[in-house]
């Protein structure tokens, strides 16, 4: 694990033919380097509901300092996997009061640029790949601001969980060629990072999440 | 921010008169089988009848936050689901091996004895003999007109029909978040664990399109409910509520305006010690009138009683036509149709 903050990840290539990385804690991933990403708690004040911001006042959220991200290109595909401390992981939703633990990768819609802070907005949306523990496939959200999240009917991300030894991995994969945001060898891609803590009840923009993009450079 | 600050076009609203209501559930069975018998949905009760005073479901129903104070909002919680009641197990098997002497008992998803349920302390009410007492309270979405549920949710997942202003989830935008169901201080949203999405009454809006009336009011046999637009001011709510002043929205210091209002329980005095009627004594305390009807409750049913009486000495009276409801259509406002007559019935009678 590299030490401190970079706010730049270069995905390694993979030769092997037959990846393996949708198991996440698998031996494919051992030789794959890892960059720590700090995390701080979404403002607030951002949330866009009064009961929101009133019941949660005073209350900690997105207390998660930091996830590992490793990122690879194998095959065709772009593999991304996070990694973090979960001491007490909610694997499930089980009651009308209990939640699942959850992280999700943001991008702008066109690879280039959108605002994070408001998950975009009209002109430049935002796309996101989204697992909830418990759920086998990932949701793809897009979104034009806060509050304003969809999910993608069909698409073709895919996920692979797992939690051991007291910390979630959690891996998605996208063809470099397929729909959604452009993922070119070669090319750069802001990227964006949350995760929820299904044990503190976190769920929609109460999370911890990058303040700012970082950039994720695919290999030629 | 989802706040809703106009008013829609039209009011739906109901009126029920707890001086009627058997506690008989059919309303509750009515909705059941029309509406929550999906998977997922085994422990919802979108209507349910409850013993007052007593817990209510969720257990201590009143008490888990949400609504309003001074117009902000209140924060709240969502009991588990044992608090509002499992879909109960039986082990027939057990009971039958054991030749009926091992005893026929619900049994919760783990196996435990349930703790609680819907109506759980039916009939104990308070007081203490002879002066107890208690009156059935049915608990329903109120489609309020500040709708705490929808104005908590930070994605728009719920919203409000302009044509009668119902509050629906859309449960395409719903993403199980829950704080509608923790902003709702009547607890009327339940939560679908399988499909991830918070659920509650609909006010059967379909039937209602087809000219035909709620479920629980159709099949209530004390004709209790009432329904109708409240700018209907020949309808029974808007002379109930408005004109008479003897239907009142269940605890109005939550402070979402519901537009389900109620006939207070008008009892009978409480006993001296010698056994007779002291009309000084109220069997149910004011207080807890007030606490639960808001201030008007004294009123109401001040008016209630003197209507009775001028009816019990023949003299006619509006007020107590409107609520005997000798023509059962009365009840049901502009939805008498029949869905047995439609050409496509909606789902159930
Ligand atoms: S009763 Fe509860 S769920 Fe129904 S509209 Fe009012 S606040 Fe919303
Ligand atoms: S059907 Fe009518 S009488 Fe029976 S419990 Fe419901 S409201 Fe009361």
């Amino acid at each position: 694990m590299t030490a401190g903050t970079l706010t730049s990840v270069t995905a390694e290539r993979l030769g092997d033919a037959s990846p393996q990385l949708l198991a996440p804690g698998g031996t494919q991933w051992a030789k794959v380097s890892e960059t720590t990403v700090s995390l701080a708690p979404t403002p607030l004040d951002a949330q866009p509901s009064a009961y929101v911001q009133t019941s949660w006042a005073g209350r900690p959220y997105g207390a998660l300092a930091s996830v590992g991200l490793s990122a690879v290109v194998a095959g065709d595909a772009l593999y991304l996997r996070l990694r973090w401390a979960a001491a007490e992981p909610r694997q499930a939703i089980s009651d009308n009061d209990t939640y699942a633990d959850a992280c999700a990768v943001l991008f702008p819609l066109d690879g280039k640029t959108a605002e994070l802070a408001t998950m975009g907005d009209e002109r430049s949306p935002v796309q996101g790949w989204h697992w909830r523990a418990g759920t086998a496939l990932p949701f793809v959200i897009t979104a034009t601001g806060l509050g304003t999240v969809s999910r993608v009917p069909d698409h073709p991300v895919s996920v692979g969980a797992a939690w051991e030894n007291g910390s979630w991995s959690v891996a998605f994969k996208r063809g470099l060629g397929e729909q959604g945001v452009p993922l070119t060898a070669g090319a750069s891609v802001p990227l964006g990072i949350a995760v929820w803590s299904g044990a503190n009840s976190e769920r929609a923009g109460l999370k911890a999440h990058t303040p700012a993009w970082l950039t994720l450079t695919l290999p030629k | 921010m989802a706040t809703v600050s106009s008013r829609p076009a039209r009011q739906l609203a109901m009126v029920f008169d707890l001086n009627k209501c058997l506690g008989c559930q059919s309303c509750s069975i009515a909705c059941k089988t029309l509406w929550t018998d999906a998977p997922g949905m085994e422990s919802m009760w979108w209507n349910i009848v409850n013993t007052m005073p007593g817990g209510g479901t969720p257990r201590d129903v009143f008490s888990h936050g949400g609504g309003y104070k001074n117009g902000e909002p209140v924060p709240g919680t969502f009991p588990p689901l044992r608090e509002f009641g499992e879909a109960w197990g039986f082990d027939q098997e057990a009971t039958f091996a054991s030749g009926g002497k091992a005893a026929f008992r619900p049994l919760e998803r783990d196996g435990s004895s349930p703790e609680w349920g819907p109506n759980w302390d039916e009939d104990m009410g308070g007081g203490q003999y002879p002066n107890s007492y208690f009156f059935y309270l049915q608990q329903i979405c109120a489609n309020c007109s500040k709708p705490a549920c929808l104005e908590a949710c930070p994605r728009t997942g719920l919203y409000r029909r302009e044509e009668d202003g119902i509050i629906l989830i859309d449960e395409e935008r719903c993403h199980g978040y829950r704080f509608c169901a923790e902003a709702c201080p009547y607890k009327r949203i339940y939560f679908n664990p399988g499909r991830v999405v918070a659920q509650k009454c609909i006010a059967c809006y379909p039937r209602l399109e087809a000219g035909v009336a709620p479920a629980c009011v159709r099949q209530c046999p004390g004709r209790v409910r009432h329904v109708d637009y409240m700018d209907n001011l020949e309808g029974h709510p808007y002379k109930l509520v408005h004109e008479w002043k003897v239907a009142l929205p269940l605890r109005p210091d939550f402070g979402t305006e519901p537009n389900v209002f109620y006939v207070p329980p008008l009892a009978p005095p409480a006993f001296n010690e010698a056994g007779e009627f002291d009309e000084t004594k109220p069997r149910i305390p004011d207080e807890y009138l007030r606490e639960m009807f808001g201030p008007g409750v004294e009123r109401a049913l001040e008016t209630i009683q003197v209507e009775r009486e001028k009816s019990a000495r023949g003299e006619p009276s509006e007020l107590i036509d409107i609520l005997i409801a000798r023509d059962w259509n009365d009840l049901l406002g502009p939805f008498t149709a029949n869905p047995a007559e439609l050409d496509r019935p909606p789902r159930g009678g």
